[in-house]
């Protein structure tokens, strides 16, 4: 062992493994269950604050796996970027799980609600696993075997309950992502071939000294597999169409995580693989790129989960841009940006779970009026909304001008139209935005779809009176004034009748957790842009990560 | 200042208790935190007057240059004052103007009060950023305030549009900020002016220019100068005191301050002097004009707000020391009288329920204080003595009197906006109080408002009377700031004896009446002048536009088809990495080796022949047939290559994937669907050679690059000495990289608890499996209680018979001697399975081979007798292999770390054994146990699943022989 706290860094992997196979073999007892995940998310998320602080304050932490020294076996290898990785992807899985417990076991339709059947605790904990793994990795099959994990991890998350559009959606998002394995894997077959290792400081250096075109390709190939996954413009569709269908907590982890993992990917190819600015020009249109289609898309959509899909998708390309500026502050913002990104995205899709439990929708044509009726969840929408707008003080508003102040030092046209672009892409989230905030939570009540009926049946039974006796049909007609919303029956006291469910508080208190997350973020932005500014430096050094898993080589097997 | 901001924060998030605690007068207390503010700051007056600016600073994120640093100087302080007092005015108004059944007054007050807070930031603050960061707030802010009542379209749309309208300004601002900040390395405010003012922008620096107009944008759109000066007028969909505070007095100001703050800077860069010029004289006409027609008393105000913006821009912006002046004071007589005034309609509206001038009449004598009080702030904003309007007035005139041609042309500009000034002035105050049109003579019945309804703007225009006699205190407070630009020729004063600047006035007044007088005409000369076309128009049309163009971009690249999906990424490869390496390779060089022998040839053809013949295949039989095939081709080519245990893997997995495919081929239809059309087939043939050429370029170009010694050198040795194995591939899997092996354990866990899920937890099953499970475990109690063990080979079920396949199957579906030679041969292929996994680690084997030849053992077991035949081989859940199996490596993991090890670390030890002798143990083997048993459990699942659950299903339907379709099948897409 290099060094004494090493033990930590397998932790993330190993202890959700235990969980899931603990929690299946106990997949009859919910409580069971309950007390499992969350004690491995608490002890993962301790060892990943611990590690955190470890890397920054004393370095890169590595361990070889099996005493087996890189680059026969494999590295697992913690630096900033890694631990800050863990760290949030936990946080934010603990308050999902929490989330999914708080909804419970609905009763009446076990196909929909996020947690009923056995297999959620199991399979949500490989996915942490994969999450883990790919974040801990040192080794580019290593990563490999991450995302596969969580591939088919929530692929089963995804279908969960097996509906006729989750099962659509399903495939859709299984053929995607089995075609983006396929190429990294290909990539990975060609790394070796050309280099004659997979572990990923090693690759730092021997990617060098490759014939540039070859090198070239094998840049782009990797590019191009990371890219499917954190849904990069034109590689985006498979994401709006395969998230909304799930379960509010699945969709949410998804959102938080998954992308990500891909943009985590890419980081690592562009600092570590590749450190050139070769692919830099190339990569900010596909960040311009994805910003615009995907906040178009998120414009054009009625309902709240897709929206908040293309959002997903739009602001990769700042994460995206932050890593092409190939300045530090830029991959500083970038880093923060993700993280910042990860706790809202998945804050919002929890809160839009709310919504769907309160209004039995997410269809903003079917929504209305909840600023007054769940003044609670307006509140906890409306901040992480803003938060994602980028509107001050919140963390997406320090991200995006870390951004913003790379793209200036750059200062070339490319990286000035992305400066305009991403602002453009601001206003447009918030545009977006308050489109929802208008019709879902400020408009009058539409009522759900049976009142309306009820509204229209009664409109057209007296319509008829009208028709019949015309002296008589002036009495109950609805008061249409073009300034107001066109009531539709469910006026000011029927607002209340039509309160459909009143949300558990085991669902609110960890959405409002994660809001408070996520306002906590501006409130450490300091401290944590000193760590991702350390992180960046050392990630365009190379220097410490590599020397790192060296040191590993250089000890050699070691006797057990 | 940051204890004040702190405060108003406090005060804001506690003002919805406080408001559902003590109703309106909530408001009353809430007041308090302006008015410290404010107090604040006067008692700061002599310090800030002396020109020591009190500073404060506290870092927050230094390295994007973003830190809380505040800085009271003259023109802060004077903004310090007014948005606090005002805004401490306001909400004691407000205790007074609600319902206190008012819904989301609580929300309503916090926002206020934040408001007030955001303006105290936003005035005071000393980094661009910072700046920009109050400056959203107030627009956030101003958004929830317009939408208050969001029950009316019109509010909402005005909230979105305002919303939209200074967020597009702040964010232009934004990148104008940090060009400037970047440029000059530092955002702290007053520095940058420093820098500015000492070193002016060439004309020549387009980016600095830009980054200027930018900011000035920014400006521009909160301060609702043309061309988006329309939001504003929209906005008086706000109850009356938030558009006397935030649209009059407060946020709209904050572009005059952000243009009086930096045009000691820029005032100098032509491109921001003709913007302020052009674009504020524009403003002062046009809202002035558009003012005249209005008969909603706010409308009215509102463009006269528009207006006079135009009108403090020009000063403010102009640069020149008499015209700095003469902007600081007109926004000091400006925020009190357009408050005033915006109160007063409050009051109407509050006891009269209408706004409309044609409705009022003769308010004067039912209210003569607040008629006194409209008349005094009237006179202000109409700039006739004694009041501090016409102070302002008179040394704004003053200020371009004398000089060149562009000035004049200001001049003139700014005396026909006072002429039209000076007519809306008086259109308001007879039209509300004096007089209405004859047709109705009727006074307008009215309520009494309460006395601090009155009381407060009364205070207000008060202070625009008094202040004059302070006028001379007043020019040296604000000489702190206009003196930056230089020493003025006038000061401020009520008499500077007979000047042209009051022959202007003079005049402003003269026509003013006249326009006054025959405003009737007027108004229908407006009518019939045809509309210039609106910016709103303009407005919307673009947001009609992004809807349009959104829709269409997200129908185009989001048709929610997979090929089209896949299509995309197919193309890029081909693209990109395609394109790359036909570019770069270097195909002369290239050293091709075609074969090793010949047996590498055939099977490569017939590996070829089976893969095209499968995509031709119209029947999924046949299809699933011959990928079998290339499968097991591809077992040859390990073979030839010398690996028999990839190979003998390899034939296992492909027989048992043909298996489960054709398990699931009796629930779907025996042809593929869809064929396409020609065309659409022969692009997809065209996709997959392209795609596949490039596969097969790239795996012959790149290999030939390396030059580095793979890592496997060296494997083989160090596998026998530290892995403590002989066969490498067995040592990688469970030792040298167990760690992968680790992760797709866990891969196969997933998969199967999801067939399971998708299959056998469908609505149906998860009812009968949990009655089954009850039913079991009560007989199996009873079984016990009784002291009778089941026979050997049940599960305690049905226990009489050896064969069970016969209590469920008809006759003719399964074969009795099938059954019988299954039963015979199962314990020989287990026992089998167990010698591949502990000789795994030396010869061909291993848990994961040894696993499947287990499975395979249930698929004959299954395929004999049926699921009741598997249950009883098999009385296990498959759940409980699986999870035990990942619990049994991953816990190898941990316990190897804990016994001070490195995870998954092996250790070898030779145990003596009696009788047999020395046994090698390597502590590896657990972990393959855990493979095997995930093995066995992932083939348990899959057969449960895709065999047994999909028989009774099958079952079920012939049973009923149900009229209607089928059920559907929970999992088949």
């Amino acid at each position: 062992m290099i060094d004494s706290f090493a033990w930590l860094v397998p932790l993330p992997v190993v202890l959700p493994l235990i969980g899931a196979g603990l929690t299946l073999i106990g997949s009859r007892d919910d409580r069971f269950q309950r007390v499992v995940s969350l004690t491995v998310l608490g002890l993962v998320l301790a060892a990943s604050a611990a590690m955190l602080v470890l890397s920054h304050t004393r370095g890169t932490l590595a361990v070889a796996v099996g005493g087996w020294p890189p680059p026969m076996g494999i590295a697992l290898v913690v630096d900033r970027l890694s631990a800050l990785m863990l760290v949030t992807s936990t946080l934010v899985t603990a308050g999902v799980v929490l989330y999914a417990i708080g909804q419970g076991r609905s009763s009446d339709d076990e196909t929909d609600a996020g947690s009923p059947l056995p297999i959620f605790h199991p399979t949500l904990m490989v996915l942490i696993a994969g999450v883990s793994t790919t974040f801990v990795s040192g080794d580019l099959f290593h990563v490999y075997v991450g995302f596969e994990m969580l591939l088919v991890a929530s692929f089963v998350l995804l279908t969960l309950g097996g509906s006729v559009d989750r099962v659509r959606a399903g495939v859709n998002y299984v053929f995607v992502s089995l075609l983006s394995s396929l190429v990294f894997l290909l990539a990975i077959a060609l790394v070796y071939a050309a280099t004659g290792t997979v572990t990923l400081a090693h690759l730092a250096g021997r990617l060098d000294a490759l014939p540039e075109g070859t090198r070239t390709t094998l840049h782009l190939l990797l590019l191009l597999g990371f890219a499917i996954k954190a849904a990069v413009f034109p590689m985006s569709g498979w994401l709006p169409d395969s998230y909304p269908t799930a379960p509010a907590p699945v969709t949410a982890v998804f959102a938080g995580l998954l992308t990500k993992v891909g943009v985590y990917a890419i980081i690592r190819t562009q600092t570590l693989l590749f450190p050139g600015d070769r692919l830099d020009t190339l990569l900010m249109i596909a960040a311009a790129a994805t910003m615009v289609v995907g906040i178009l898309g998120a414009i054009a959509q009625d309902d709240i989960k897709r929206m908040l899909s293309f959002t997903l998708v739009s602001h990769i390309g700042y994460m995206l841009f932050g890593v092409a500026t190939h300045t530090q502050i830029g991959l500083s913002a970038a880093l923060f940006y993700t993280i910042h990104h990860i706790v809202v995205q998945t804050t919002l899709f929890l809160v839009t779970g709310l919504v769907e439990w309160r209004g039995g929708s997410t269809s903003l044509s079917e929504l209305g009026g909840l600023a007054r009726t769940a003044p609670v969840i307006a509140v906890l929408f409306f901040v992480p909304a803003m938060n994602l707008a980028g509107i001050p003080p919140f963390s997406g508003f320090l991200g995006k001008v870390g951004l913003m102040q790379a793209g200036v030092e750059v200062g070339s046209p490319v990286a000035y139209t992305l400066v305009g672009v991403s602002a453009l892409t601001s206003l447009l989230t918030l545009y977006a935005i308050s489109r929802v905030w208008g019709r879902a939570f400020w408009r009058r009540p539409v009522s759900a779809p049976g009142a309306l009926e009820r509204v229209l049946g009664s409109g057209a039974s007296a319509g008829g009176g009208v028709g019949d006796a015309p002296g008589i049909g002036a009495a109950p007609t609805p008061r249409v004034t073009g300034e107001d919303d066109q009531p539709t029956g469910a006026i000011d006291t029927g607002v209340d009748d039509l309160s459909l469910r009143t949300v558990p508080r085991g669902m609110i208190a960890p959405a409002a957790l994660l809001v408070v997350v996520s306002v906590a973020l501006t409130l450490v932005a300091g401290p944590l842009y000193e760590v991702t500014d350390a992180a960046a430096a050392s990630l365009w050094e190379r220097t410490p990560y590599v020397d790192t898993v060296l040191q590993l080589e250089r000890a050699g097997v070691v006797a057990p | 200042m940051i204890v004040l901001l702190v405060a108003h924060l406090v005060a804001a998030l506690i003002a919805p208790v406080l408001v559902a605690r003590l109703g309106r007068v909530a408001f009353a207390w809430l007041a308090l935190a302006p008015a410290a503010a404010a107090g604040w700051a006067a008692i700061r007056t002599p310090e800030v007057l002396a020109g020591a600016a009190p500073t404060e600073l506290l870092t927050w994120v230094p390295s994007i240059g973003l830190e809380l640093a505040f800085r009271l100087d003259v023109l802060s302080w004077l903004l310090t004052l007014v948005a606090g007092a005002i805004g401490a005015l306001v909400l004691v108004y407000c205790a007074a103007y609600f319902e206190e059944d008012e819904p989301g007054l609580g929300r309503f007050a916090a926002c206020l009060v934040g408001f007030a807070g955001a303006m105290l930031g936003l005035v005071t603050s000393d980094d661009l950023l910072v700046l920009y960061l109050f400056w959203e707030a107030t627009t956030v802010l101003s958004y929830l305030l317009i939408g208050h009542r969001p029950q009316s379209r019109s509010s909402r749309s005005a909230a979105t549009q305002a919303l939209v309208v200074t967020t597009f300004g702040g964010l232009a601002m934004l990148g104008g900020l940090i060009v400037v900040g970047q440029r000059v390395g530092t955002y702290r405010l007053s520095e940058v002016v420093a820098t500015f003012a000492a070193a002016p922008i060439a004309p020549g620096d387009t980016l600095l220019v830009t980054a200027v107009v930018l900011v000035l944008l920014g400006a521009v759109s909160k301060s609702a100068l043309v061309p988006f000066h329309f939001w504003l007028p929209a906005a008086m969909a706000a109850p009356t005191p938030v558009s006397a505070y935030l649209h009059a007095a407060a946020m709209v100001k904050a572009g005059i301050y952000l243009v009086a703050r930096l045009a000691p800077a820029f005032a100098d860069v032509p491109a921001w002097r003709w913007c302020v010029l052009v674009l504020g004289g524009a403003t002062m006409l046009l809202g002035a004009y558009r003012s005249l027609r209005q008969h909603d008393l706010k409308l009215l105000l509102a463009y006269g707000t528009v207006s006079q913006l135009g009108f403090l821009v020009v000063l403010t912006g102009t640069g020149t020391p008499d015209a700095a002046l003469a902007g600081v004071a007109l926004l000091l007589a400006h925020a009190m009288f357009k408050a005033c005034l915006f109160l007063v309609v409050g009051v109407m509206d509050h006891a009269t329920s209408t706004r409309d001038l044609r409705e009022l009449n003769g308010l004067r004598a039912s209210m003569p204080v607040l008629a006194v009080t409209a008349a005094v702030a009237a006179a202000s904003m109409a700039g006739l003595p004694p009041t501090l309007g016409f102070v302002a007035k008179e040394a704004a005139l003053a200020a371009y009197a004398r000089a060149d041609a562009a000035d004049l042309a200001t001049l003139a500009v700014l005396v026909v906006g006072s002429m039209l000034t000076f007519a809306y002035s008086a259109r308001f105050v007879w039209g509300a109080f004096w007089d209405g049109p004859a047709r109705n003579a009727e006074p307008t019945h009215v309520h009494a408002p309460g006395a601090v309804l009155v009381g407060v703007p009364a205070v207000l225009a008060a202070a625009s009377l008094l202040a004059p006699l302070a006028a001379g205190p007043i020019d040296t407070a604000l000489l702190g700031y206009a003196g930056v630009f230089g020493e003025p020729h006038e000061h401020l004063a009520l008499w500077h004896g007979l000047t042209p600047a009051l022959g202007l006035s003079v005049l402003t007044w003269l026509v003013g009446s006249a326009l006054f007088a025959g405003r009737a005409g007027l108004e229908r000369a407006q009518d019939r002048v045809p509309e210039v076309p609106a910016a709103e128009d303009v407005y919307r049309r673009i947001m009609r536009g992004l809807d349009r163009v959104s829709l269409e971009v997200t129908g185009a690249s989001q048709r929610g088809s997979l090929p089209l999906t896949l299509g995309a990424i197919l193309v890029v490869f081909v693209a990109l990495p395609g394109g790359v390496l036909v570019a770069t390779a270097p195909w002369g060089e290239l050293s091709l080796r075609w074969a090793d022998s010949a047996a590498q040839v055939g099977v490569a053809i017939v590996t070829v022949i089976a893969a095209v013949a499968a995509v031709r295949a119209r029947r999924r039989f046949r299809a699933i047939y011959l990928v079998g095939v290339t499968g097991y081709a591809s077992a040859m080519i390990f073979l030839l290559f010398g690996a028999p245990d990839l190979a003998l893997t390899q034939v296992l997995v492909e027989t048992v994937s043909v298996v489960l495919f054709i398990l699931v081929l009796r629930r779907l239809p025996g042809r593929f669907d869809d064929e396409g059309s020609r065309g659409a087939r022969a692009m997809r043939v065209g996709f997959g050679v392209a795609v596949g050429a490039v596969a097969a370029a790239l795996a012959v170009v790149v290999p030939q690059a390396r030059t580095a010694a793979p890592a496997s050198d060296g494997m083989a040795e160090l596998a026998v000495d530290y892995g403590g194995g002989e066969n490498i591939v067995n040592v990688i899997l469970v030792d040298i990289r167990a760690w992968d092996t680790m992760g797709e354990l866990s891969v196969v866990l997933a998969a199967a608890t999801g067939v399971a899920s998708l299959v056998f937890l469908h609505r149906d099953n998860v009812a009968r499996a949990d009655r089954r499970v009850r039913e079991m475990r009560a007989r199996r109690r009873r079984a016990l209680g009784r002291g009778h063990r089941p026979a050997d080979g049940t599960d305690g079920t049905g226990g009489r018979t050896w064969l069970v396949g016969h209590e469920v199957h008809g006759s003719g579906r399964h074969s009795t001697m099938f059954e019988v030679v299954t039963r015979m041969i199962f314990h020989v292929v287990m026992t089998w399975s167990l010698f591949l996994l502990f000789a795994g680690h030396n010869n061909p084997g291993g848990g994961f081979a040894a696993g499947l030849v287990a499975g395979l053992a249930l698929v004959v077991r299954y395929l004999a007798g049926g699921r009741v035949e598997l249950r009883s081989a098999m009385p296990v859940a498959p759940r409980t292999l699986l999870g035990l199996g990942l619990f049994l490596s991953a816990g190898n993991a941990l316990a190897s770390m804990i016994a001070s090890g490195d995870p998954l670390q092996t250790w070898i030890f030779d145990v003596p054994v009696p009788l047999i002798g020395k046994v090698h143990v390597v502590t590896s083997l657990a972990f393959d146990v855990g493979v095997y048993l995930v093995v066995i459990g992932l083939m348990l699942d899959v057969l449960r699943s895709l065999g047994s659950s999909l028989d009774r299903q099958i079952e079920d339907e012939e049973h009923r022989r149900a009229p209607s379709a089928p059920q559907p099948v929970g999992g088949r897409p």
